[in-house]
This record gives structure tokens, sequence and C-alpha cells, in this order.
């Protein structure tokens, strides 16, 4: 054990009283600040993000003449041209496309000539305006009137959550149970990945310096393994602890200030309606937090935290081990980043879905449920489901341990060549 | 007795590495474990060590049978050497003195001892990647005798090192020696520690072929040569002396001769200063190790 701890406490010291480290951790809160920063003033900012798409209309019907509604991003011209003349009016570039409307029978044909293929949302948006006009046609013909058919357009509704439980019936609120899954599950998933591979670094350094043979002699292969895993997780650990400090003593002022620009802003004022239902609808997501398991969750966050780590922690430092240098790593990396990719890949899946067969079964088995079990906990999980899912963590960790000790106690002393799934699966059983 | 090796076997997959090797090191001696490459020197001391385990035979440290406690008073050198670039010479020292389980108050008291001697003050607080090759296997050296172990074991300790600090290297084996280790070398050049060992084992194709005193072993194996010096003309062959090899240079001849079985060194030298010569120096030409190797293999091929 004071082995153990002895690596644990060199791999910790030396990472941490880096130069490096003291600039990454200050660092990256305000990279990602700075980087969902741009993501929201690109999103927003519709003039950035989108382009003005200007559609010729020609409507040898003379029906939809001024008619279509325009959009922010979407206009109309109406004209009546020849089919040689559309192509002088897409090659000058002056419109983005030419919808030609025709009538056979009773049917109207549409077609849409443009210079590039249009996007799915471009063609929908069309289509649904043309479809609007042709709706209110249909009900003004059956007797509606212009005023009602305008009443009819500004009806929406939103839909307030409740969830039952086992303590009564409490508010619920799908975008902030979502959005605490989601950074959960996105949190472990890049602390995995981050400091996995800085064990699988940590190996191969000893391995190639050639220093492992002299520790080798004074320790075991296995205590060399646990000490340096846990030590890189302890600086996680220390990093993450400094950011979630940070985050929360900077939120403050960060809100504030957030709050008085929003205020003083006359753009936002003068956008009416709007801008206040979305505000509502943000108040609304900000008390639907109260109303989650906060403890609960934030327990099962570090437990699933340090757990999936451990498991994958050992993965990593048995692909270090049976490897000579980085470049050869890659062939041993695919299978255990795969299943990682693949849960934050299903993430929205299971976020429609959280008590659907695949979440459970994803959220039980250990190589997925650190990110899955993070998605559905806001949504509430059975009390046995979440003892099942630890149990076979804590399993599955001591298996990937034992399987990555099997594997590094030969692999740190076998230099050459790499070896092949088979060899690595012999190392498994080899004597000492 | 500090090591007594008994029928030691080790297999790799294809390869029998050891094969029924038995040896003892006596207690505060230099025990030279002499071969070629590939012999199966490395394994052993893998085995030693306790990297490795053997598949069958024994092993006793100081009459005990082997067990982890026992790393603690091992001090080991690898043939590939290693240090952790990034750590400062003192942080490392520190580290690898706590795993051979001295406290860390120990740790310090020892590193202060080899400071001074080796005089690196300056150096304690550099990374060891802004060393100096022969200052980093310095360092090594001090990681691996810090904890002032029983028994060092040192796999080609000379390889990388320059005249100067080969001496030094020297000196320092020779002082722990006179302080009551016992030490073991292990090298594929047999003549680099031949004037340094008491004892040598020699190992080739993974078995022990011949192993004793070195001096006891030199007069076993010598060939009654002697190495003449004189000036005047080369002498030719004569019923009592057969000329092995001649040279000559800045008028000195020095000859390699072999004797006839009969003739003491005595009875030898009188004959030969009847020659119309001016003799310079006499001296018995004992084989080296590489010698013994080789007719030591040979007798094994004959024999087999």
């Amino acid at each position: 054990m004071h082995k153990i701890w002895l690596i644990c406490k060199r791999e910790y010291v030396t990472r941490v009283m880096k130069k490096s480290f003291l600039l990454m951790t200050l660092l990256s809160p305000l990279l990602i600040v700075v980087f969902y920063g741009f993501i929201f003033y690109f999103s927003f900012n519709k003039e950035l993000a989108d382009e003005q798409k200007t559609i010729l209309v020609n409507d040898a019907t003379g029906f939809f003449d001024n008619k279509l509604e325009t959009s922010e991003n979407i206009q109309f011209k109406y004209q009546a041209i020849s089919l040689d003349s559309s192509k002088i009016a897409l090659d000058s570039k002056n419109y983005y496309a030419i919808l030609s409307i025709n009538k056979q029978d009773d049917h109207y044909t549409y077609q849409l000539l443009s210079n590039e293929q249009p996007s799915l949302s471009t063609l929908s948006a069309i289509s649904d305006k043309l479809e609007k006009v042709l709706k209110d046609k249909h009900l003004q013909s059956k007797g509606i009137e212009a005023g009602i058919l305008k009443e009819l357009n500004d009806i929406s509704v939103q839909i307030t959550t409740q969830k039952n439980t086992e303590t009564g019936i409490e508010k619920g609120n799908s975008g902030a149970t979502t959005i605490i899954g989601f950074i959960g599950a996105f949190l472990i998933y890049f602390f995995i990945f981050l400091y996995g591979v800085q064990v699988m670094k940590g190996v191969i350094e000893e391995k190639t310096n050639r220093i492992v043979e002299v520790i080798i002699s004074s320790v075991k292969p296995f205590q060399l393994m646990l000490g340096k895993i846990t030590g890189i997780a302890m600086v996680g650990f220390t990093q993450f602890s400094i950011w979630v400090i940070l985050v929360t003593s900077l939120s403050g002022p960060v809100a504030a200030l957030v709050m008085e620009m929003a205020n003083i802003d006359p753009s936002a004022l003068a956008k009416g309606g709007k801008e206040i239902s979305m505000q509502g609808g943000n108040l609304e997501l900000l008390s639907g937090f109260s109303h989650i398991n906060i403890p609960l969750i934030l327990s099962l966050f570090v437990f699933y935290f340090i757990g999936g780590y451990l498991f994958y922690g050992a993965l990593f430092a048995a692909v270090g081990s049976a490897v000579d240098n980085e470049t050869d790593t890659q062939q041993f990396m695919l299978p255990i980043t795969l299943p990682l990719i693949f849960s934050i890949g299903i993430a929205q899946t299971v976020i429609n879905a959280p008590g659907s067969q695949l979440a459970v079964w994803l959220s039980m088995i250990p190589f997925s449920s650190p990110i899955i079990m993070m998605i559905r906990l806001p949504f509430g999980v059975p009390t046995s489901e979440i003892i099942a899912s630890m149990a076979f963590m804590i399993a599955g960790f001591l298996a990937t341990t034992w399987f990555a000790g099997r594997i590094y106690r030969i692999g740190i002393l076998t230099y050459g060549k790499k070896p092949s799934y088979q060899e690595l699966f012999k190392w498994l059983f080899r004597k000492n | 007795m500090i090591i007594q090796i008994d029928q030691l076997n080790k297999r790799y997959q294809q390869h029998q590495a050891l094969r029924d090797v038995s040896l003892s090191v006596q207690t505060g001696s230099i025990f030279g474990l002499l071969g070629p490459n590939g012999a199966g020197k490395t394994s052993l001391i893998r085995i030693l060590t306790q990297i490795t385990e053997a598949d069958s035979g024994q092993i006793l440290f100081e009459g005990q049978k082997l067990n982890p406690s026992h790393i603690y008073q091992m001090g080991y050198l690898p043939e590939e050497r290693g240090l952790y670039k990034k750590m400062t010479v003192k942080d490392q020292l520190l580290y690898f003195a706590e795993l051979k389980g001295l406290s860390n108050k120990q740790a310090k008291e020892k590193l202060k001892y080899w400071v001074d001697k080796f005089d690196i003050k300056t150096w304690l607080n550099k990374k060891v990647e802004e060393l100096s090759k022969g200052m980093q296997q310095k360092i090594q050296f001090i990681a691996t005798v810090v904890h002032e172990p029983k028994l060092i074991i040192l796999d080609e300790p000379f390889s990388g090192f320059d005249p100067i600090n080969a001496q030094l290297l020297v000196d320092e084996i020779l002082l722990l020696k006179s302080n009551g280790a016992s030490i073991i070398f292990s090298t594929h050049r047999m003549d680099s520690v031949e004037l340094l060992c008491d004892h040598i084992a020699l190992i080739n194709q993974s078995e022990k072929i011949l192993d004793g005193n070195v001096r006891e072993l030199k007069q076993a194996f010598k060939k009654n040569l002697f190495e003449v010096k004189y000036t005047g003309s080369a002498l030719l062959n004569k019923d009592w002396m057969q000329v092995i090899e001649t040279k000559e240079k800045d008028g000195y001849i020095t000859q390699l001769i072999h004797i006839g079985l009969n003739l003491s060194p005595n009875q030898f030298l009188q004959q030969f200063i009847q020659e119309p010569i001016g003799m310079v120096s006499f001296q018995e030409k004992l084989p080296s190790m590489e010698d013994i190797f080789i007719s030591a293999v040979q007798q094994k091929n004959i024999n087999n």
C-alpha cells in the first residue's frame, strides 16, 4: 500500500507542479467560455450563420402572387419568365432559386430550379409557405374570415411537466433534466479520454525510458499500474475541483453582467413579445433545476466519474504497456474508444427515451454506464437499477484491472515487435 | 554466502533461457557473471531481482528462501538505463530510495552523503534531461546504491561510461565492497571485469559452463606461456621452447613463448639468458577470461 501511495504521489506531484498544468487549469475554463460564446454568437446571429435567399416565383397560374410569407432568410419575388431566361436569371446569381408553379387539371405542380442542391430546411420552409396559402384559401372558401385566420395563427401551446415519484408529484422540467444529464455525461466522457490517454502516455514513457525495470525490481507491476492510475485520477480531480471553484465564484458576476447587458440592450426590447417569452422559458429552466435531486445526482456523478475512469484507465494502461511508442497505440485504442464514442453518440436517443430497454441496458454495461446513467439520472431512475448498475461498474472495474494487470506485467518488459491480439490473449494466462 | 542458486530453470515460450544453473556468491565478494549476449545473464538477474519467476529451482538470500522483503537489500542497475527525464535529480533519487523502503528522512540523509561525495549539489534541482550523459550515469548509479543494499547487481555497468567515469565507478565499487557489500557484475566484455572480480561464472547458451575463483581458474587454464622482451635479434624455436608470436617495435623484440612442461620458469630463464640477447622483461602470460571462456566452450563441446 505504501508503495502504491509513493507512486501515486510521484504521478500527482510531477504533473501538478508543471507550469503547463496551472496554465491549462486556469485557461481551459476561459477557452471553453470563449468557445461556447462563439457558438452562441453564431447560432443567434442569423445574419452570419444564414444566407439571405431570394426566390423568384414564376407562377403561371397567378394564384400565389404576393401571398407567400417572407421570413428572415427567405424572400420571394414574383415575375413570369420564360424557361430560357430563367437560366440567365440564375446565372447572374441574383436569385437563389426559381420556383415554377403550374396547374395541371386540378393540381398544382411545383418545381424548384437552383444553382445548388437546396437544404432540407429550405425546402420544407418553402413547402410550408405554399401549404399555408393553400390551406388559408381552402378555409376561406369554407367561410372562415380573415380575422379568424389570424387568430388561428397566433395559437401557441406550452406544456409544463410533472413527475410522479416515490415522494409525491414533483414539478418536472425536461430542458433542465436534459441539460444536467448531458453536462454530467459529457464531463465523464471528457475526463476518461483526457486522463485515460495520460495514463497510457505515462506507461509508454516509463517503458521507452527503460525506467520500468528499475522500478519493477522494487514494486510489483500491479502496484505500479494502480499507483499511476490513482495518481493521475487525483490530478484530474484537482483540476476539476479548481474548475468548479472557478466557475461557481465567477458565474455570479458573469450572470449579473449578462443580465445588465440584456436590460440595457435596446434591440432586445425592440424585438418585443418573442424575446419576453424566451426569457420566461429561461426562468422556468432555472426553476427546473431546483426540482431535481441534486445531491443524488452529484454523488452518483462522482461515483461514475471515478468508476468510469478506473474502468477505462486500466485498459489504457494495458495498451500503453503493450506497445513501444505512441504511434503503435492506434490499433489497440480503437476497441477502447469505440464504446465511449458510441455512448456519447447515442446520448440523444437516450434523452428522447430515458426509460427504454436500450437505455436501461446501456446504463448497466460498465462500458457505457458512466455516460448513459448520467443522462438517465435526472429523469428519475429506479433505485434497484442504480444499485445494479453500480455493482456492475465495480465488478467491471475489478475485471478490467485484473485483465490490464495481466497484460501490463508482461508488456512493460517486452520490447520490439508490436504484439498481436492473439499474443495479448496469451499474456493473460502466462506465468510470471 | 549471500546468494545460493540451485538448479534454476527458466523457459520463455520457444526459448530455454536458463538450464539447471547453480552457483553461489560469497558475502563481501565481487562476482562476475560472464557470457556472450543472449546467454541468459539478464534472465538470471531478473529472477534474482524478482522481476520474473523461475520455472523451477531455488534461490537463497543469506540462507533464506528469496522473498519480496529481500528487494530492499538489493540494488539493481539494469543494462538499459532510465530515469524520469522531467524530474529533478533530487526528487528522482528520493523517489527511488523511498521505493527501496527508506523513509523520507532516511532517504534525505543518505542522499546528502552521495551529494557531497560526487559533488553534485548544484545539480540537485536540475531536471535529468538537462544533464550530460555521464552525469545521468552517475545519478543512476547513486539511485542503485543509495539505500545501502547488501547486494548490488550491475548489468553491463561500464557501457556508456568514459574512462574517467569508469574509473570513478570502479573506485566506488571497491569502496562498497570494503564496506561489506556483495556485488554481482554481469557483462559480455569479459576482460573488463576480470581484474575486479573475485569469483566468476561463465554462462553460455543458457548453461553455466564454468565457475570459480579467478586466480585459480587462470592457473588451471594456463598453458605455460611466457612473454619475453629483449634487445638483439629474434630467437627461433628450440627444443626447450616454442615461439608462438614475435613482435618488433622500437628495437625491442617481444615474443610469446611456450615452454616445455618439464621446465620450471627459473630453469627456462637460466637457459634463455645464455642466448646472445639483452634481457628486458620476463612475465608469465596467464589466459584472459575470454581465452578461458573459449577453451571452456570447446571442452564442453568435446565432452558432448
